[in-house]
């Protein structure tokens, strides 16, 4: 038997099994009535989705399916690790959703999803749909860097929501040494600029409170992505002295008992560390047949987000879009979707989106932030995007304010 | 009257209230984008006095809350005269907006809540603001635009509010006025009311600033106008 049959043979063996397993489980909410959209992950885009359908077309029935009970919000999360922000500000239940708009809250793991039967399986037993949007996020990518897989245990990468963030910013509070490592996955990850900005909250942190600490920057990038003047003006006037930026560096090993990463340019030593790892779209979607082999983002309609199978979705970090990997780019991507499944409940036309727009915000010390705004127009004759950028890059007070009103803002869209 | 006749009648009454409720609902829901008349709010300067018409400046915001005490709406004074204009919704429906009041027909006012992600001016910030054609937006690159710091939605209050650039899904509501002999009064809204989501969003900011979330539903019949500069610390431009 050749490799490659084996391998192919192993995964039918494995989804045949896991079919045959949850055959077995009942339908959980019955059949569908030609009108139910079903929305796997209850992240910025899922919870978007959910409340807009509901919004747009009160008829539909709609399921928001979500293995975590409550929403930790990752944008402001790097607030958290320097004391700006509360944890408790970042969490949000899913009740509004449930009874201000009639969503029905599941709260189970997606194990599976089968695109010909229409049926996606969960631990509990199998959700029917008529619609389906999948905004399952990120997962880390350790085959792109074995390296870091096991660190992972050590040192939480804190790029999904939730306990890495507190186990994060617990290390780091009871952190005694001298050294401490970051490293930057090459583009693209979720959230481009919060490498760079969790790198300058941590370092203007050191800076206040006149600690002995000396931090390495190890980034595979050729500098920041977004925002590169904002962030490369505040590593040569206020953290050179504190911080090393090594560009174009890859982690090739970690000995997390030793406390020593090697890298291309050499080895590092460090007290503490935050390997943030390469990312992709989660092996379900794989599973589904949605990502083709060596693929690591989903491919969709750039206008509808809609995959090659008729009436699936697949929006945020998961997708392969002109949108940056952010939050807002998922929320702003769950409202065209809605409109699109809406108007086909409501057998209305929509077209999809032409303008589509994106904010990043970024701190750049404890009091200060930097903005990008994105804007992609899409020419319906050239098929051509137009991309339109405008970075404000000068340091101020009052874009850190807007920064959290823009947070505030996102939350009260999702949950009231 | 027999059994029968019962019967026909009850049905008969049945069937004509439910094409009757069909014909209210639709009428509501037609007129949902439409006018929606409040208690007449006479505006006052901040000596309690009617504020005049020609003292409003050119190119100035001010504040006033209406129709509720807590849901601030700017007035400006676009210093030439604003024609009516269609307000076309994302929906495809309209609404016609009916353009400037005062002496010069220049005066406009609209919620200053913005109705993408709800932000207002507090006392403490003001994220949403009107850019006069002198004091130019920079990441919108023009001016006599009100425009929300936040996300960065795009309003052209000289054409009632109509959204022209950014997120925001709706125009900023109109609030509409009427002048009588010298004297400004607020009348009701004009657009898409998004007072519910505002007061569900800031139930408990609402309750802090006005003791209450009663008292801060209470709907006015007075209203004082400020410039935004006297009743907010920080104002937030982008």
């Amino acid at each position: 038997m050749s490799r490659k049959s084996f391998t192919v043979d192993r995964r039918a063996l494995i989804a045949g099994g896991l079919l045959a397993v949850f055959a077995r489980k009942g339908l959980v909410f019955g059949e569908t009535r030609g009108n139910r959209v079903l929305v796997v992950g209850g992240g910025y885009g899922g919870i978007t989705v959910a409340k807009y359908v509901k919004k747009f077309a009160p008829n539909a029935e709609v399921i928001l399916v979500e293995k975590n009970s409550m929403f930790v919000s990752c944008p402001l999360s790097n607030h958290y690790l320097v004391d700006l922000v509360d944890f408790g500000e970042l969490c949000f239940p899913y009740n509004s959703l449930v009874v201000k708009y009639g969503v029905k809250f599941l709260n189970d793991e997606v194990l599976d999803i089968d695109l010909q039967r229409r049926e996606v399986i969960t631990k509990g037993g199998r959700v029917r749909y008529d619609y389906l949007v999948l905004s399952p996020g990120i997962e880390y990518d350790y085959d792109e860097n074995p390296a870091l897989r096991e660190v992972y245990w050590h040192y939480p990468p804190a790029f999904k929501p939730g306990s890495e963030h507190l186990y994060l910013k617990r290390m780091l509070e009871s952190f005694e040494g001298e050294t401490i490592l970051i490293s930057v996955p090459k583009m693209p990850y979720r959230c481009p600029p919060a490498p760079y900005e969790r790198a300058s909250l941590l370092l203007s942190y050191i800076k206040r409170e006149a600690l002995p600490v000396h931090l390495y920057f190890v980034d595979e990038n050729d500098g920041p992505p977004v925002l590169r003047e904002g962030f490369l003006k505040a590593y040569r006037d206020f953290y050179k002295d504190v911080a090393t930026y090594l560009t174009n560096t890859k982690i090739l090993s970690v000995d997390p008992k030793a406390r020593k990463a090697e890298t291309t340019q050499g080895t590092i030593r460090f007290d503490m560390a935050n390997f943030i790892p390469p990312m992709r779209a989660p092996r379900l979607l794989e599973r589904a047949g949605l990502l083709k082999k060596g693929q690591k983002w989903v491919k969709v309609d750039p206008l509808t987000y809609e995959t090659e199978h008729r009436n699936v979705f697949v929006i945020g970090d998961s997708c392969e879009t002109y949108l940056p990997k952010s939050g807002y780019a998922a929320h702003s991507e769950g409202k065209i979707v809605a409109k699109i499944i809406s108007a086909r409940i409501n057998n209305k036309k929509w077209e999809g989106e032409l303008v589509q727009q994106g904010i990043c915000y970024a701190m750049v010390n404890l009091r200060q932030a930097i903005v990008l705004e994105i804007e992609y127009k899409y020419d319906l004759e050239t098929k051509k995007v137009k991309k339109l950028v405008y970075e404000d890059n000068t340091w101020k007070v009052s874009t850190a304010k807007r920064y959290y009103e823009w947070a505030r803002g996102l939350w009260r869209d999702l949950f009231t | 009257m027999n059994r029968r006749q019962l019967i026909k009648t009850c049905t008969s009454l049945a069937t004509l209230s439910l094409f009757s409720f069909t014909f209210l609902s639709a009428r509501l829901s037609a007129q949902e984008n439409t006018f929606k008349r409040y208690k007449r709010a006479l505006l006052l300067d901040k000596n309690g006095n009617p504020i005049s018409p020609d003292s409003i400046e050119r190119g100035k915001q001010y504040i006033f809350f209406y129709p509720y005490r807590s849901t601030p709406a700017f007035l400006i004074n676009l210093g030439k005269e604003v024609k009516p204009a269609v307000v076309k919704l994302s929906d495809g429906t309209t609404y016609e907006w009916k353009g400037g009041v005062g002496p010069k027909k220049s005066i406009v006012a609209f919620c200053a809540i913005c109705p993408h992600q709800l932000s207002f001016p507090t006392p403490e910030y003001s994220f949403i603001n009107y850019y006069p054609p002198d004091k130019r937006s920079k990441t919108a690159k023009r001016g006599n635009v009100i425009q929300c710091c936040a996300h960065m939605s795009v309003f052209d209050p000289e054409r009632g509010g109509i959204v022209l650039d950014g997120p925001s899904e709706y125009p900023l509501l109109s609030i509409v006025l009427e002048e009588s002999e010298g004297k400004l009064f607020a009348v009701g809204t004009l657009g898409v009311e998004l007072f519910r989501d505002f007061f569900d969003a800031y139930r408990s900011e609402l309750k802090k600033m006005y003791g209450s979330f009663r008292k801060a539903k209470k709907k006015v019949d007075k209203s004082v106008v400020l410039e935004v500069e006297e009743y907010v610390k920080e104002i937030i431009y982008c």
